[in-house]
């Protein structure tokens, strides 16, 4: 199974450049497992970037009310409303662009999987992530690699939908 | 650019020919990837599948659906062929590390410009085509074309944008021409004159200001003659110069103020059709540029050896007139610096145009038509703005709510998304 990671950020504004340093650990741990791309952008850019994939894992900033710092939680296409730069107005969002790259007869994952991280400071610039940031980074890593290899990992997402469920 | 610019004045750095010839082929090649984006992804679905469409028809899928497969291949592909030469050129398509004050850090290579020289017929086709689709889809649509020249879409202010020395459009360098609702010069500055000829109006409930023209004064959001308000962007462009530096973004030009009979245009909905001849204009430049052989010439950066202090560096934008400037120390960190974005220049005029088309279609009663808020929506999206850039806010969806007050100001409806 052909298989990408792509990290988005911006590594100059702390925790939002959580994404590409997920992504630059795991290019150096999946030996050759999966391809990893580092980007700035979503939409048009980013549909571009999956074609010829049959399974992508999104790793992005994400800032919801009420939750701590570090949390990762786990969301499909269809939830991407709470991540600005995978919802922007300013490009098409990821589920038109995933719909668009079928609709033009590229192969497109079949599988894709996103990784928001909560941030606790994505406005200041500054690099490197904030403590509880970097500090979920490691186990991120690994439930990541251990999905594409299929080797053990302690899983630390939690499904945006259980948040949902659980009214926080 | 405009900080490469700016920071090439703090240096007080003249930089090499071919740095400077880089910087522009990199930037056409932006340009034509930015409105791209904009008119197909963004402003062609209003048209093509109607602007009161449900959202979820509104949008490139239903462009597609329209006007097939095979265009929305080429549109992808130009699109993609567009970020490659920035690639190739900066390293990256997006926040390229490669502007630098005295120029660039590495010069082209010889196989990335036969490469490029290979795109250019397809960039070129490419350009032509979306005016072809502008005049198949909109033009000759008498409802479309009666939208455009209605007055729901339309704000009469003074026009700014960046001119070269025969009053031409350009993107990378040239002067701040700026004209009157009624088309004569009213004002032109060189970047280091920046603050004698703009200010920021400031507003209590935003911290987004409104540019004006100094001389004029800030007289509010008025439009018409006399207005101190400006616009920048496409149309702004066509409208501050005197014509085009190519010949077929020249003749696009010459048809878009024939066909609205007048200059400057103030229907605002001809700014998707400038959109789309400065797609061609850029493509045109693309093919001048790479063939100018100083573009090969590996001397693309000087040494500042000056004290750095202080520098000012304006362009266009694809959302219009960017302006930055910079203060440094004597080791070159910045200690104030002020940017003034496309989407700030067209602040005001953006909530003028808005509040005239929510006005347009809302009847007496208090009654809306069908598809309001994409209608008024539609008031924005023609400047392309990027709020994000403007006020570092990402909301991540359009916070639109339109409220609709009676003659005494009580909200008697309250429509949103």
């Amino acid at each position: 199974m052909k298989t990408l990671v792509v990290g988005l950020g911006n590594t100059i504004l702390r925790d939002d450049g959580v994404g590409i340093y997920v992504a630059r650990s795991l290019a150096g741990c999946l030996r050759g497992a999966a391809d990893v791309r580092e980007a700035e952008l979503a939409g048009l850019a980013l549909m571009e970037m999956l074609k010829g994939y049959d399974r992508a894992f999104i790793v992005d900033a994400i800032q919801l009310e009420g939750e701590e710092p570090g949390s990762v939680f786990r969301m499909t296409p269809g939830d991407i409303r709470v991540t600005p730069r995978l919802a922007s107005f300013h490009d098409i969002d990821l589920v038109t662009a995933l719909e668009l790259g079928k609709r033009l007869e590229f192969r497109m994952p079949r599988e894709v999987v996103i990784f928001g991280v909560q941030v606790q400071d994505a406005l200041t610039l500054g690099e490197g992530c904030t403590g509880p940031v970097s500090g979920v980074i490691p186990a991120l890593v690994s439930e990541i690699a251990g999905e594409i290899t299929g080797e053990a990992y302690e899983r630390i997402s939690i499904p945006l939908s259980d948040r949902r469920n659980a009214g926080a | 650019m405009a900080s490469g610019k700016a920071v090439d004045a703090v240096y007080k750095v003249k930089i090499p020919a071919a740095a400077a010839k880089l910087r522009e082929l990199y930037y056409m090649a932006h340009f034509m990837h930015s409105h791209t984006a904009h008119f197909y992804a963004l402003a062609a679905p209003d048209f093509v599948v109607g602007p009161d469409a449900p959202p979820a028809e509104r949008n490139i899928l239903g462009l597609i659906n329209k006007v097939g497969i095979d265009i929305g291949k080429e549109v992808i592909r130009q699109r993609e062929i567009t970020q490659l030469i920035q690639q190739m050129i900066g390293g990256r398509a997006t926040h390229p590390v490669w502007n630098l004050p005295g120029g660039v850090t590495r010069a082209l290579a010889s196989e990335d410009l036969e490469k490029i020289k290979a795109f250019v017929p397809g960039l070129i086709q490419f350009g032509e085509l979306g005016l072809k689709l502008f005049d198949d889809l909109v033009l000759k649509n008498k409802a479309y074309l009666d939208l455009i020249l209605g007055d729901g879409y339309e704000l009469v202010t003074n026009y700014m944008g960046l001119v070269d020395d025969k009053n031409r459009v350009t993107f990378y360098d040239g002067t701040v021409r700026v004209v009157s609702p009624e088309g004569a010069e009213i004002d032109r500055y060189r970047e280091a004159e920046y603050l004698d000829h703009v200010a920021e109006h400031v507003e209590p409930y935003t911290y987004l200001k409104f540019p004006y023209l100094k001389k004029l004064g800030w007289q509010g959001f008025k439009e018409g003659s006399g207005t101190s308000i400006f616009q920048v962007a496409p149309l702004a462009r066509f409208n501050a110069a005197e014509g085009m530096a190519t010949p077929k973004a020249q003749a696009a030009y010459e048809r878009l103020f024939a066909t609205f009979g007048r200059k400057p245009v103030h229907k605002l909905m001809a700014m998707h059709w400038a959109r789309l001849i400065e797609l061609l204009y850029a493509a045109e430049r693309i093919a001048e540029l790479v063939k100018d052989e100083e573009i090969l010439d590996p001397n693309v950066r000087v040494i500042p050896s000056t004290t750095p202090s202080e520098g000012i560096g304006i362009v266009e934008a694809p959302r219009g007139t960017l302006t930055h400037h910079y203060v440094t120390d004597s080791r070159g960190i910045v200690t104030r610096a002020n940017l003034i974005v496309g989407t700030t220049n067209n602040n005001a005029p953006i909530s003028m145009a808005v509040k005239k088309a929510a006005m347009k279609f809302v009847n007496a009663r208090g009654e809306v038509k069908e598809g309001l808020l994409n209608m008024v929506e539609m008031a924005f999206r023609i400047y392309d703005p990027c709020f994000s850039c403007a006020t570092h806010s990402l909301p991540g969806q359009m916070p639109i709510t339109i409220e609709i007050n009676n003659a005494r100001g009580e909200t008697i409806r309250t429509v949103s998304r």
